[in-house]
């Protein structure tokens, strides 16, 4: 991939090595939450653009691609996401770290 | 499982793994429970590894270890859209000082170690949480299984689910903390050389303030690897609401920036990450590291030293860890009465050792790194002194007037008043 223009954060993702579980292990507790939060952080602060803005002022969550940081849930200003670690051995497999 | 442990670690990264290591050397059993692959697979930081403790810990290391290339030159830079400036400092005594790694790797190589000297590490387990039994932890949860043992150490890192499950930590303040997002780029190892102007085991560390977080606090940075240059930035979350571009664009820009780019120029993409990191040392330790049947090291204690340029996390960890499993050898050998007040000799021993002295001589540091004019002002008027003062055009460019000039909105005493706070806690 040619490195001389922004590479899609997916196609960034793609380098990594996944085995992504089925179940999502974060969920929006509460989506009409995030349709009242006006700053909505998740979608600036999550390195993976796990967060993409829904219609109507909601908030869309992908679990796909998602590094496992925990940014989402220190930033959510309604504590309206639940977070997990993924279950056994699923999740992003970091080569280099 | 029925077996019981002596001593049950939570995490296998650098803090756990040494603790396990040092624990099961002396002749205890030993569990460490990890969620990933295997050791060093959920492990991300930016790039370098400081060698003092592993000089004492793991002398073997220098042949042993996954070292990409000791640090011999450190940049500085202040960098705008069209300019930067940089201080660079370069020594010829690079031995045993710092050295870039891939963290993957040298956490796999302390789990080695680890299971070396007998401790068992049981990967793709996440711990759910701590089995506290009248207010003392005798164990962990993992799934539909619980384990026990005579103490429990948690090494989970700086996203501490565990220990705020079991109210044992508060949940985590934003201002506490900084998101970090790398990218990891395959150059090969002699247009690295070429590039950084370095011999084959030489490397570079460079950190970057200004355009590279668009002036938010926090800073880029740059390792050089053999064959690799891990490239990256860490936002403030207390200033999060800043960031006028999603983090995982504003990598990107700072990557494309002309001084950057040419640098990585025909590279490939090997590795995206993000990760938290404690970014306020004490200040967000738990507000205890230890109690009846526990004690907490590495990240999650808050052991890691931000001081804006310089930025120590893997030592203090494996620091942390040996003294957790120093005071657990001696309360074993006296018994094993693991409660919180025969633990104090942990907390006794970390003051005694680095870990401590170091972070509470920087336990303000965060006072003045939260100052938003050093990553917005000052990178933009060093910027624009320097251009003006060289911009030569046949009028008269003194100090004081091109600095009357260029300085924009700060005031001196704006200037005296950081410098005070940069001088006095860092």
């Amino acid at each position: 991939m040619s490195m001389e223009r922004k590479i899609p954060i997916e196609e960034r993702l793609n380098s990594n090595a996944w085995d992504v579980d089925e179940r999502p292990h974060i969920r929006i507790k509460d989506p009409d939450q995030c349709r009242k939060c006006d700053s909505k952080p998740c979608l600036y602060l999550c390195p993976a653009r796990c967060y993409t803005p829904g219609s109507n002022g909601t908030v869309l969550f992908s679990h796909e691609g998602c590094v496992e940081c925990g940014t989402c849930r220190v930033v959510c200003p309604n504590d309206a996401i639940e977070w997990n670690y993924p279950r056994s051995g699923y999740g992003v497999q970091f080569r280099f770290g | 499982m029925s077996i019981k442990f002596d001593a049950i670690i939570v995490g296998a990264g650098p803090a756990g793994l040494t603790a396990a290591q040092r624990l099961a050397s002396k002749g205890l059993k030993v569990l460490v429970v990890e969620r990933g692959r295997k050791p060093g697979s959920k492990n991300v930081y930016g790039g370098r590894i400081y060698a003092h403790v592993l000089d004492k810990l793991y002398p073997e290391y220098v042949k042993e270890a996954p070292v990409e290339r000791w640090v011999r030159k450190e940049r500085i830079s202040f960098l705008t859209e069209d300019s930067g400036t940089t201080i660079e400092f370069e020594t010829n005594n690079v031995e045993h000082k710092s050295f870039t790694a891939s963290l993957s790797d040298f956490t796999e190589w302390l789990g080695k170690k680890a299971e070396a000297a007998g401790a068992v590490i049981i990967s793709e387990s996440p711990v759910d949480s701590l089995v506290v039994k009248e207010g003392t932890v005798v164990g962990i949860r993992s799934g539909n299984d619980e384990v026990y043992g005579d103490v429990v150490i948690s090494a989970e890192g700086i996203n501490r689910l565990v220990l705020e499950r079991s109210g044992l930590a508060p949940k985590l303040e934003p201002q506490m903390v900084g998101v970090g997002v790398k990218e990891v780029i395959k150059l090969g190892r002699k247009v690295i050389n070429d590039r950084f102007n370095v011999d084959d085991d030489e490397g570079v560390a460079w950190a970057i303030a200004g355009f590279s977080t668009h002036y938010v606090p926090g800073g880029a940075f740059i390792y050089t690897n053999k064959d690799e240059i891990t490239l990256g930035l860490v936002i403030y979350l207390g200033h999060g609401s800043k960031v006028d571009v999603p983090v995982y664009d504003m990598v990107e820009e700072f990557r494309l920036h002309p001084f950057i780019n040419r640098l990585i120029k025909d590279g490939q993409l090997l590795e995206y990450s993000g990760h938290l990191t404690p970014i306020m040392g004490l200040n967000a330790s738990p507000p205890s590291l230890y109690g009846n049947g526990y004690l907490v090291v590495g990240d999650a204690a808050g052991f890691l030293l931000h001081g804006g340029i310089i930025i120590r996390g893997v030592d203090f960890a494996i620091e942390s860890g040996r003294v957790a499993a120093d005071a657990i050898i001696k309360i074993h050998e006296e018994g094993g009465k693991y409660d919180g007040s025969s633990l104090s000799l942990y907390g006794n021993m970390l003051e005694e050792s680095f870990v401590m002295k170091e972070l509470r001589a920087f336990r303000n540091a965060h006072r003045a790194l939260d100052e938003p004019r050093l990553y917005n002002d000052y990178a933009k008027f060093i910027n624009a002194f320097l251009k003006r003062y060289f911009d030569v055009d046949g009028t008269p460019r003194k100090i004081f007037s091109t600095f009357k000039e260029t300085k924009g909105n700060l005031t001196i005493l704006d200037m005296m008043r950081d410098m005070t706070k940069v001088v006095t806690n860092l």
